[in-house]
């Protein structure tokens, strides 16, 4: 908690306010999280914060620890290291009042289908001192003409939507979301989207993990991507991309005769050439392309396919996330 | 809300689901009433107990109504909490403020509501067609063994959950192990007629000793078939357990390990 006066600060004025701004602004706070199963450790010492009113997308590959990391901020999990504190508890000593202001979707729980949808809703509210109205929480995730169908009865896409329900019911600080649309249809999935958006906008505080980067680009403000029990990046969608220095490739098929080392000299980078395309990177794909072009006309040769291709946060995803991951997300897609 | 008037809101939940389930329903309610009539028109004779001759068919009154109250204390609850911990439902429950034990006290108190109600099914079937007579001692006895058996039963059911993984597994163990029992406990057939290496096996568990003890309400006479013995074997199986139950018991799924 103290890190939040760093050495080398203001006035003692400036160091107090800017530690209660931290302190109130951070719904959650992990530092230096170690987790092991056995002789395996799954994390590897991570830190992050989660604020006040913001989403956090917590992305990751199977496996990369996402799913060990909210269960232990959800008080599910015993940790081996490190302090982590959700609304000022330490998840490991849950009690009854701050289970009160926490709200959970797990990523496995199949409500009763024998009671309708306002029975379940009316059934966890009564579990919570402050809970929010049945009939609007379920106006909330969009099934109030499905109030009093039974649960069996229901799509994917609503009996997510109902566990959502069911995690807002006790109206709570921080909302925990765990790959809320794994296994929704397309559809179903911008359904789910548009309901975590207007809860966004009602200023609710939400921690999401998911394993689609599109999901996290599209509802999160800030994203962690997570690799082995390891954060491998964080940031917002456009600082992701700036800070890993991603750039544009420039690409065309190479002709017969042509010479890379050549045309490096003029662009002044590396050309390689592979499956007989050959491309460079770029970090002002303008000023490239009219040396290419100029040096194209000179030579009398055609660029056949030219490309500028810029990388999305897909790649960025991807590359950081490795290979096999890759592989393992289309198998699923 | 206070934690009791929680507690009896959620048996009421407990009890609509229950309701709802008809496999659950057909299984503890129709099944037995259906065992019953089934013995009682095969034997519809006399059989010995003890020094006496009695009717069959209040013998197997008794015998039934024993045989249900482990039914829904034990085979059935030990079926429906393995499909709700299966189901993510426990782990669920957990993760809200409410208080374990009252998940735990609606299971047990729809059981004995559902026990009550099937066995005053069951005894007016007995006082309606074979010859049972309602009696004060009968009542005394029916309440005692009634109350017993619910609980030595649901205790077992709660610790039988840590070794079924999947609700499969309970649905497949929780019917086997009541069979096994009641042919062992002079249940299914009459005691007159069984080995007796057999019903020495039976007395270690406490099917046995729920049968005879009612088994002696329904049949003697002025006797309420309540022995010390009887409640105190129910009683120790009731509480090894409820402490295996308590030191064993899982929120989360067994099967699917988490990631």
């Amino acid at each position: 908690m103290a890190s939040a006066v760093g050495p080398g600060t203001g006035g003692l004025d400036d160091a107090w306010s800017r530690t209660i701004v931290g302190v109130m602004d951070r719904v959650v706070s992990v530092e230096n999280l170690h987790k092991s199963y056995g002789e395996r450790e799954r994390l590897h010492g991570i830190s992050f914060e989660v604020r006040s009113g913001e989403i956090l997308g917590f992305l990751g590959t199977n496996g990369a620890g996402k799913t060990t990391t909210i269960e232990i901020l959800e008080g599910y999990r015993p940790y081996n290291a490190g302090t982590v504190s959700v609304l000022g508890v330490d998840p490991a000593k849950a009690t009854r009042a701050w289970r009160n202001r926490i709200g959970l979707v797990l990523q496995e729980c199949e409500l009763d289908p024998a009671y309708t949808v306002a029975e379940t809703v009316t059934m966890f509210a009564r579990y919570f001192d402050r809970a929010t109205d049945v009939a609007t929480t379920i106006h909330a995730v969009g099934l109030s003409d499905k109030s009093n169908d039974r649960v069996g009865q229901l799509s994917g896409g609503q009996k997510r939507r109902l566990d959502v329900a069911v995690g807002l019911v006790g109206d709570p600080e921080i909302l925990f979301l765990d790959e809320p649309t794994t296994g929704l249809d397309p559809i179903a999935r911008r359904e789910m989207w548009t309901m975590i958006e207007a809860l966004r906008d009602a200023g609710k505080t939400i921690f999401l993990t998911t394993h689609y980067m599109d999901e996290a680009e599209h509802l999160a403000d800030r994203i962690i991507i997570l690799r082995d029990g390891a954060i491998a990046a964080q940031g917002t969608a456009d600082e992701l991309s700036a800070a890993l220095g991603y750039r544009a490739t420039i690409r065309f098929d190479a002709y017969p005769g042509f010479s890379t080392g050549e045309l490096a000299g003029v662009i002044g980078r590396p050309v390689v050439v592979s499956d007989v395309v050959a491309r460079f990177e770029s970090n002002d794909v303008q000023r490239d392309l009219e040396v290419l072009l100029g040096w194209a006309r000179e030579a009398s040769v055609t660029l056949a396919n030219l490309q500028a291709i810029q990388p999305s946060l897909d790649d960025v995803f991807v590359t950081l996330a490795g290979e096999a991951a890759r592989n393992e997300l289309e198998v699923e897609a | 809300m206070s934690d009791v008037s929680l507690a009896f809101a959620q048996t009421r939940y407990a009890l609509r689901g229950f309701l709802r389930d008809p496999s659950a329903l057909g299984f503890t309610a129709l099944f037995p009433v259906l065992l019953l009539l089934l013995f009682s028109a095969i034997f519809t004779g006399a059989t010995r107990f003890g020094d006496a001759h009695v009717p069959a068919r209040t013998y197997y009154t008794a015998s039934i109504i024993a045989y249900e109250i482990m039914l829904v204390s034990f085979a059935s609850l030990v079926v429906r909490v393995t499909t709700n911990r299966e189901r993510g439902l426990l782990k669920r429950f957990r993760g809200t403020p409410m208080p374990s034990w009252v998940y735990l006290f609606s299971e047990i108190a729809r059981t004995l509501v559902v026990v009550v109600v099937t066995v005053l099914v069951l005894l007016s079937v007995g006082a309606g067609f074979y010859h049972v007579r309602l009696s004060a001692n009968l009542v005394v006895g029916l309440v005692t063994y009634t109350a017993a058996g619910v609980f030595c039963f649901s205790a077992l059911a709660l610790a039988l959950t840590r070794l079924s993984p999947t609700a499969d597994s309970a649905s497949a163990f929780g019917p086997l192990a009541a069979t096994i029992l009641a042919f062992l406990s002079g249940v299914f057939i009459p005691v007159a007629i069984m080995p007796a290496w057999m019903l020495d096996l039976g007395k270690v568990f406490p099917l046995e000793h729920m049968a005879r003890g009612l088994q002696v309400a329904f049949l003697v006479a002025g006797s309420t078939g309540v022995t010390w013995t009887d409640i105190g074997v129910m009683v120790a199986w009731g509480v090894f357990g409820l402490v295996a139950a308590i030191t064993t018991f899982r929120w989360e799924p067994l099967a699917n390990g988490s990631r």
